[in-house]
């Protein structure tokens, strides 16, 4: 509970906010003058002023150096209709006094009087910036993207993505479009998800009866996304026979539907996504390259998490901080957790950090803030990762050591059973007793 | 100096039209803590003729605003 005074001349508005004031739990006293509130601080301490700019008997300005010279410092408030108020109290530099503009709202009152308890974090939720709308994350390797993000959404050009998987590349794709100048919609596509007979008509629509099931006329993905952006997910995935199809497209900003013969223009970005490496692009043959320069007119790569951990805290709070708004909780973190997050290598980028965050926050008990994160933070899907890794073939091993590794490791998996690990092998148990024989007897394994 | 005068005094009246603004908002907010918390409801009613008067002040004041023009 405060102890309040307030200094107002309009006795209407200071008896209404006695009223609120005493409703949200503290004392209140008025004055209606300077002199009135010399009056009350000669035997009095208050711990809030809240004081009206403008008196019958000079400013509220005069108020502070009174109390400055009497020794006194309360919390200060500055009521005033004026917004230039503000500029004059930041000129004053003093720590003490904070301002509120007429006409005061309740939501006010309390934030002055009951402290930042419930606004911090709000202000906090708000202080994290959403680049572009988007992305989350002040790292030099977002910087850079953030730049590159920029200039190429003044532009028109095609734009491919590269990242890992979970790096997001979906959430780079929005921010280029709420960038651009396109007024029409962000459409989505998943290039990998479709099949090789589907794909014709979901790129570019299709006529009623082009095929059986065509029941109705179908407009495609570029259709769709006329004036807009549309975003190509895994395009490397696309069967490459499809692709000439593709290329057309590009090229003449035209489309016909399947079974259809108009051609509609379409006026749209291509922004298109693979976790392929460029390596791989180039040697597997999983793109044409005629598809690949239209595509990739302007190729950007986001960094996998791993490259930026200091962006960790920041995904981390912001990702709580949705969580704590749908679902009306007040989960925070501790310094430690953060650094544990911080630690960990993040295979699946943030889509595994998003994930874990919500694993922990439904573990966590609703009755306390404190977040309960997993004691291991590694998904299944990590775990294999580095088991591939372990047990990569390299050139320059013969074939006969390949042959004892993976035998040796199916071995492994099930505990030494041959009959099973033979099954797993495609080979008879006999001929595998032979192999294990061959490198120096049955072993460990026996 | 003359145009300095004036806009003392346009300042001096958009002042006088704040107050009863002022008044209006923290009488709504009141009222708002009636019935989010069952109070009597003459508290309410109370509000309300202050929000009515404030609102006749609140155009009295702007019409000096525009008569001063």
């Amino acid at each position: 509970m405060l102890n309040i005074l307030l200094v107002d001349d309009d006795l209407e508005f200071s008896d209404v906010v006695c009223h609120i004031v005493e409703f949200l739990g503290h004392n209140i006293n008025t004055a209606t003058s300077l002199k009135e509130a010399h009056q009350w601080f000669e035997n009095n301490t208050f711990d809030h002023v809240l004081l009206d700019f403008m008196l019958p008997d000079g400013s509220g300005l005069h108020l502070l150096d009174h109390l400055k010279m009497i020794g006194q410092s309360p919390k200060i408030t500055l009521i005033s209709g004026h917004p230039s108020v503000k500029g004059i109290l930041a000129e004053m530099c003093e720590p003490n006094v904070g301002h509120l503009l007429k006409p005061l709202q309740r939501e006010d009152l309390e934030l002055v009087l009951n402290g930042p308890k419930k606004v911090a974090k709000k202000a906090k939720a708000s202080g994290i910036t959403r680049h572009f709308g988007s992305l989350i994350g002040e790292s030099e390797p977002m910087q850079h993207l953030y730049t590159m993000i920029e200039r190429v959404a003044k532009t028109n050009a095609n734009v491919m993505l590269m990242g890992e998987s979970g790096a997001g590349k979906e959430v780079v794709a929005q921010a280029i479009h709420n960038a651009s100048q396109y007024e029409g919609p962000l459409i989505a596509s998943n290039c990998g998800a479709l099949s090789k007979e589907l794909i014709g008509s979901e790129l570019f629509g299709h006529e009623k009866g082009a095929f059986t099931g065509a029941i109705a006329r179908k407009e495609g993905v570029f259709e769709q996304a006329d004036n807009g952006t549309l975003f190509l997910d895994e395009v490397t995935e696309m069967p490459i026979d499809m692709q000439p199809n593709l290329l057309r497209v590009l090229e003449t900003k035209k489309v016909t539907r399947v079974g259809g013969n108009r051609e509609i223009s379409t006026n749209c970005r291509v922004i298109s996504a693979t976790n392929r490496t460029l390596s791989d692009l180039a040697h597997n043959n999983v793109i044409r390259e005629d598809i690949y320069f239209r595509l990739a007119v302007f190729p950007i790569d986001i960094p996998p998490l791993r490259d930026r951990k200091e962006d960790i805290p920041l995904l981390a709070k912001a990702f709580l901080d949705q969580l704590n708004d749908e679902n009306g909780t007040s989960f925070s973190w501790t310094s430690h957790q953060l650094k544990e997050l911080q630690s960990y290598e993040w295979p699946g980028n943030v889509r595994e950090l998003r994930h874990a965050i919500h694993r922990a926050f439904i573990m966590s008990d609703p009755q306390t803030s404190d977040i309960t994160l997993p004691a291991n933070l590694e998904s299944p899907f990590s775990r294999v990762n580095t088991q591939v890794d372990d047990k990569q073939v390299s050139a320059g091993q013969t074939i006969e050591e390949v042959e004892k590794e993976l035998i040796h490791a199916t071995l492994d998996k099930v505990q030494g059973n041959k009959t099973l690990a033979a099954q797993m092998l495609g080979i008879s148990t006999k001929t595998l007793y032979n192999r294990l024989n061959a490198y120096g007897g049955i072993g460990e394994y026996k | 100096m003359t145009s300095d005068n004036n806009n003392q005094q346009l300042d001096q009246l958009v002042h006088d039209a704040r107050g009863p603004l002022n008044r209006i908002s923290m009488n709504a907010e009141l009222i708002k803590l009636v019935l989010e918390n069952d109070m009597p409801k003459e508290k309410a009613i109370e509000a309300l003729n202050k929000i009515i008067s404030n609102c006749q002040q609140c155009s009295g004041a702007l019409q000096k605003i525009v008569d001063s023009q």
